[in-house]
């Protein structure tokens, strides 16, 4: 009998070489958070700065989405947990150090503030739409005064769930993909990015359109900015890192990357943008269509990516 | 707006020998960055592969066919030729913008509907599919590419296609002009 015996301090399942740990749920989960967050930091702005009448599908209609996708997303966080049961322990504790602390409580209070908003927006889609009870319609009338604070609150909270979504990453130090500090701010950019896609493609106005439109292209060159700086900082980093960025320059990840991701989720879209901008006809779906497809491989790839990242060889 | 938006030129084409310049220019990129020939009809065949793969997963490896472009260590998708469609459908998407011709139709000869077209241009579809994988590639893929590196089955394919375009032309004509 041939028989061989293998004896490792690294036989640790799902962890150690590779983590395996995170499914479809938490890419799902990320994108819709960061597109929830794109859409409530644009309504909040755009209430503060007292242009609901011009921005009407950013004000008022696209927040619409938000509880929808909030609660989906949720619910894959929730089918992601291995102890499903346990998951309101999260709720007995603060913790200023842990991004998973920060995420439980901004959504916490952000699910239950976008249905607010998007209460006090229902009479307008519903005309007939009554309250039942006369406290619900004095606190709608409460909540209708008092939007612009609603909207600060919200801007404050859309940023934090923006960047939350990334920084559950990059809190990974023991992933060397994940452990950087820009991946938070480029969460939140491409966050924003696909939630001014949405408003884009929802709306009829030509004026809101085009706001929305310059606005995301901003965004997408910030946010080409912020990979090209997130590669850079990896190649200029150790060699686990730069094991890393290889992923995407050569490695397993090389086409999806560059050509879901860069190319038709955010070059090709902005030369659409940039001929819209110009003059040309385009079909609105086209464009927000690729930002959020390319928005949402690049979570996967990300959470994918990450997770075969390690220290040790 | 800009002037170029504003002029109708849905109606202006490049010149066909220019064209074909143009398109030889590619090959030639094509060969120096990917090392491989251009091609049309292997993006289909993938696609067909992948889907016959999902949908009855048995059939595909017992199939000699389709059993051939399936392996363990890379997906049917992950093909060069189905990344060159993608970036000949966003191509041809940009210049539908320039020239002002990004609306649904169907182009046919006056005399025939456009049912009629759509329905035998499925059929030649199908006959060209089907002959492609037989000839082991496409106007593209064997001919076009083939002769770029001198290879017989290039000139071989290209006269087969044109030789038997000609052919056919007398007959079938009436459903194109």
């Amino acid at each position: 009998m041939k028989e061989e015996l293998f004896i490792s301090g690294r036989d640790i399942p799902n962890i150690d070489p590779f983590l395996h740990i995170w499914h479809w749920q938490i890419p799902i989960y990320l994108y819709l958070g960061g597109l929830a967050a794109g859409i409530l930091f644009f309504a909040g702005i755009f209430t503060i700065m007292g242009k609901e009448k011009d921005m009407k599908t950013t004000v008022k209609w696209a927040p619409f989405l938000v509880p929808g996708a909030l609660i989906i997303g949720l619910l894959m966080l929730f089918l992601d947990l291995k102890h499903q049961l346990f998951f309101w322990q999260l709720y007995t504790t603060i913790r200023l150090q842990s991004p998973m602390s920060w995420g439980a409580w901004v959504l916490m209070f952000i699910t239950p503030l976008s249905l607010i908003w998007v209460a006090t927006y229902l009479k307008e889609v519903f005309p007939q739409w009554s309250w039942k009870f006369h406290f619900l319609e004095k606190m709608e009338l409460l909540a209708v005064k008092n939007r612009k604070g609603m909207a600060w609150v919200m801007i404050t909270l859309a940023v934090i769930l923006g960047i939350y979504t990334g920084i559950l990453l990059s809190a990974f130090n023991a992933r060397p993909l994940w452990n950087n500090s820009i991946l938070g701010p480029l969460f939140l950019v491409s966050g924003l990015s696909t939630g001014a896609a949405v408003i884009m493609w929802m709306t009829k106005s030509h004026y809101e359109r085009k706001m929305m439109s310059r606005i995301d292209l901003v965004l997408i060159i910030v946010e080409l900015f912020f990979i090209t700086h997130m590669i850079m900082g990896m190649l200029a980093g150790s060699s686990v890192q730069i094991a890393a960025a290889d992923l995407f320059l050569g490695g397993q990840f090389t086409v999806s990357f560059w050509v879901f991701v860069i190319i038709l989720g955010l070059v090709f879209p902005a030369v659409l943008e940039i001929l819209e901008l110009a003059g040309y006809k385009i079909p609105v779906a086209i464009p927000a269509i690729l930002i959020l497809f390319g928005g949402l491989v690049f979570r996967f790839i990300m959470v994918e990516a990450g997770q075969i990242t390690r220290y040790l060889y | 707006m800009s002037e170029k938006a504003k002029k109708d030129y849905s109606k202006t084409y490049l010149n066909p020998y220019f064209g074909g310049v143009l398109l030889g220019i590619i090959l030639i990129l094509t060969f120096y960055i990917t090392g491989r020939g251009l091609g049309a009809s292997g993006a289909a065949k993938s696609t067909v592969v992948t889907t016959i793969q999902s949908v009855a997963p048995k059939y595909a490896e017992k199939s000699h066919y389709v059993s051939q472009f399936i392996s363990d260590d890379n997906h049917p998708m992950n093909n060069w030729l189905v990344f060159e469609v993608i970036g000949v459908f966003a191509g041809a998407f940009l210049s539908g913008i320039l020239y002002g011709r990004l609306k649904p139709k169907v182009e046919h000869s006056p005399r025939i509907t456009s049912r009629k077209r759509l329905i035998v241009a499925l059929i030649g579809g199908m006959l060209f599919g089907f002959g492609s994988q037989i000839a082991r590639g496409c106007t593209s893929g064997a001919a076009l590419s083939g002769m770029a590196v001198m290879s017989l089955g290039g000139f071989i394919t290209m006269m087969g296609i044109f030789g038997s375009a000609y052919l056919f032309s007398w007959t079938f004509k009436k459903l194109w002009i």
